[in-house]
């Protein structure tokens, strides 16, 4: 070799490499550079640098060309994305266009994407709430998929951890189905949510609890949180365009600012990952292979440890197109299994009511925030005929009318005199654990490519029975307690919508305790190729019913930690 | 189960929190009685006005903007609308009696009748620029810029009774359900909305949602940092957020 290639090469090498620059990668990138290791950053969009690259932020409505609404044609061209709730005028930068990265539904599936630095953590809900033991015990109790290898003491100082970095409200509920964490002042709730939540300590025992979510946003900023630069939110209620003040936690405004005051990191943007690269004779993986979005030039870079941090899917695409002698059907993937266990939440049942109490009080301000019951269902014990349950969450408000009847000086007057409602809105959705099942999987084409010459995604992903009984359920329980709480004019609404909308997908590179089962060991270690970490939603065994980041950021940290432990011991 | 909460023949509308409303999600749902049926989910607000960022469009306006939910109606062409400078005048001056000077300002003020040609070239499709069209050049046809106040008024008067009786065609409904969220349904018809509906409701959302119709008419308090339980004071403005 001449000494310009092995010049080249070292260039070119560090000591990770983290692939995917969102709430997990950026996690990753923070951990690895703060504990000294030399990081690239692959991410396949563009760069999006904190508050300078969040365009729409600081627009007044009257500054929206098109007042919020969509052009023309905007919507047909882009079937999948354009049924995201968040997906809008002031927020369409952030989002994949469904022409950019076509994929295959076998069966219909709503793959909702953030290509950009950051990835979706500037989109997401931004709701934290801890996994307890009830749900990384379930599959080994109720007898699917694979036991955990983890148990929440395992994973409990790293929420500690994360949660304290990344600025989490919440009150201390003391509920062991849903684990109080390291928490700045709660949301409040409002005198309707408080009624509810009081009736139902009533009627339940303490059965059904109603709490205000615990939500990723900085209530009252600690020193740690000043430090990032980051400030109080301001109850904008405008997220999902990125947050001016850094009020909610994103890669953008916390971990990957971070990371990079390290001097340790490298972000290289519009880096396609074609695969991983694996070495027969080292026996491990040395690196990545990228394609440059703009010039579609093949790229390599090395390094000791590789975090696949590419989103659920993605992640399942690059392990499954990184083929190798020893490893003909996907990285890791001896036993057949990667990208099969895809689970999801099923979010598609809704529920809606009217109270008559309070009429001399209405609200002021927003809240990016809403209360939240945690799973009731088979909790202590098996007691329906379908598995597992749902969490729901809550919300009452009061709404207002104007008179817009006519035109003239009639119109304008009766517009400025709007009555308030002669009831609150009250309101469910539905937030059910799917069982991941070997028949709901993700593959790679046989002939479709992408427009890097990556194999096109098949998609198959479908609702089962334990659903559907879920659903009903849902109903049933929630009708009763509304009927309970005194909620008049009960409506429940089954969208039947497709599965992807919850942008909750999980699983295909499982965590489990045998390699003949299961992808990942209990750090996040692939079991055949142990200097590969996947740390985002790919590696989740079950789905649970919390809204699944906050884990994530978890296992990373925990992971990363491992990970440079093994390095010091040579293990890596 | 779907069923019927309320009319929307007239205009009324729930109000849109500023990031979702864009989104409104466009569902053809067959278990529905009618096959014809579009059904519309939009996010309900946690705001109180419901006239800024497309509150101000109540259901058939805003699933218009989607041409019902119907791909082939976004392929179909999309002429700009060649409007001449009569033709500009008269969109001006409806748009100036729906929300006219006072002793705030009016719909001309504040830039409502460009507004209004900007929305229809760019956010609707085929049929929608015809219904309009017609109606402007059925105005122009009555010769409506020379008319007096009191003829204007009457022509109004008549359009507005024509465009309800055309929308019972549409049998339009507006049901909520979910924690924040409203369903709209309405019968796929291929006629553009009409003339009169399109107008009101731009004017509205222009004028309400220009930064001169909005501090004029609302507390706009864009970072409001709280939510409380209030009582709202007898004659204070309505706070926009």
């Amino acid at each position: 070799m001449s000494n310009l290639n092995i010049s080249a090469i070292k260039s070119r090498t560090y000591d990770a490499i983290v692939i995917g620059s969102g709430i997990s990668g950026g996690w990753a990138a923070k951990e690895l550079t703060g504990k000294g290791l030399k990081t690239l950053v692959l991410e396949r969009g563009r760069e999006v640098k904190h508050v300078v690259d969040y365009p729409t932020a600081q627009l007044h409505p009257w500054e929206l060309p098109n007042r919020g609404q969509l052009k023309a044609g905007v919507a047909e061209a882009n079937p999948v994305v354009s049924k995201c709730y968040a997906f809008g005028e002031a927020t369409e930068q952030f989002f994949v266009k469904d022409a950019e990265h076509p994929y295959i539904q076998e069966k219909p599936f709503d793959w909702i994407r953030g290509y950009q630095m950051g990835g979706k953590s500037l989109l997401w809900a931004r709701q934290t709430q801890r996994w307890s033991e009830f749900d990384f015990e379930g599959p080994a109790r109720d007898g699917f998929a694979v036991d955990w290898p983890i148990r929440y003491t395992d994973i409990a100082p790293w929420y500690s951890y994360v949660e304290k970095f990344a600025g989490i409200s919440g009150n201390r509920d003391g509920l062991p189905q849903l684990p109080d964490g390291e928490f700045l002042p709660p949301h409040e709730m409002n005198c309707v949510e408080q009624h509810f939540s009081q009736a139902m300590a009533k009627e339940y025992g303490g059965g059904r609890p109603m709490i205000i979510g615990r939500c990723a946003h900085i209530t009252q900023p600690q020193p740690i949180h000043l430090e990032q630069g980051r400030s109080k939110c301001a109850h904008r209620t405008l997220c999902e365009r990125g947050c001016p003040l850094g009020g909610y936690f994103s890669s953008n405004a916390s971990t990957l600012p971070w990371a990079a005051k390290t001097g340790k990191m490298t972000f290289r943007p519009d880096s396609v990952v074609h695969s991983i690269i694996y070495d027969e004779k080292k026996q491990k993986a040395t690196g990545v292979r990228i394609i440059d979005s703009n010039t579609k030039q093949v790229e390599e870079y090395y390094a000791k440890i590789i975090f696949v941090n590419a989103a659920a899917l993605n992640t399942n695409l690059i392990l499954l197109n990184s083929t190798s002698n020893r490893f003909p059907n996907g990285l890791g993937n001896d036993n057949g299994l990667l990208g099969k266990y895809i689970a999801f939440h099923n979010y598609r049942a809704t529920i809606n009511a009217t109270y008559e109490g309070y009429l001399d009080k209405t609200t002021d301000g927003r809240r990016p925030n809403s209360g939240y019951i945690p799973r009731f269902r088979n909790l202590q014990k098996q007691e329906t005929d379908f598995l597992r349950g749902y969490a729901s969450g809550f919300g009452a408000n009061r709404g207002q009318r104007e008179d817009r009847n006519g035109w003239g000086e009639e119109l304008k007057t009766g517009i400025l005199k709007p009555k308030l409602d002669e009831f609150w809105s009250v309101g469910s959705h539905m937030m059910g654990e799917t069982i991941p099942k070997e028949s709901n999987y993700v593959a790679l084409d046989k002939d479709q490519r992408d427009p890097w010459g990556i194999p096109q995604l098949r998609i198959s992903v479908d609702y089962d029975d334990n659903d559907v009984k879920m659903t009903k359920d849902f109903f049933e329980q929630l009708t009763e307690m509304y009927t309970k709480a005194g909620f008049k004019n009960i409506r429940t609404y089954d969208s039947n919508r497709t599965p992807g909308l919850d942008i909750h997908e999980m699983g295909g590179v499982r965590m489990g305790k045998d390699p003949k089962t299961s992808l990942l060991n209990a750090w996040n270690q692939l079991h055949q190729c142990k200097n590969v970490f996947v740390t985002d939603g790919a590696c989740m065994t079950s789905t649970a019913t919390q809204n699944p980041s906050l884990t994530y950021m978890a296992l990373t940290a925990r992971a990363a930690d491992y990970a440079v432990k093994e390095m010091k011991k040579k293990n890596l | 189960m779907v069923e019927e909460v309320e009319r929307v023949e007239e205009l009324s509308t729930r109000p849109l929190s500023v990031v979702e409303a864009p989104g409104a999600q466009l569902l053809n749902l067959s278990q529905l009685p009618q096959p014809q049926t579009i059904i519309m989910q939009r996010r309900e607000a946690l705001a109180k006005v419901s006239l800024l960022l497309g509150g101000a469009l109540s259901g058939p306006t805003l699933m218009a903007l989607g041409r019902l939910g119907n791909p082939a109606a976004a392929a179909t062409l999309r002429d700009k609308l060649n409007l001449s400078a009569q033709q500009k005048q008269i969109i001006a001056e409806v748009a100036e009696m729906i929300i006219p000077r006072t002793d705030t300002v009016g719909a001309k003020d504040v830039g409502v009748p460009a507004f209004i040609e900007m929305m229809i070239n760019d956010c609707y499709y085929t049929p929608e620029h015809r219904s309009f069209m017609a109606g402007v050049t059925e105005l122009e046809g009555l010769k409506f810029l020379q008319m007096s106040a009191a003829q204007k008024t009457d022509t109004l008067k008549q359009i507005e009774q024509k465009a309800k009786e055309e929308m019972k065609a549409y049998n339009a409904q507006t049901i909520k359900f979910g924690d924040n969220q409203d369903l709209e349904s309405m019968n796929a018809v291929k006629l553009g909305l009409p003339f009169w509906r399109l107008m009101k409701e731009l004017t509205l959302l222009g004028y309400y949602t220009s930064e001169g119709g909005m501090k004029a008419s609302f507390e706009y308090v864009p970072s409001p940092g709280k939510l409380e339980l209030t009582k709202l004071k007898p004659g204070q403005k309505t706070i926009v957020y």
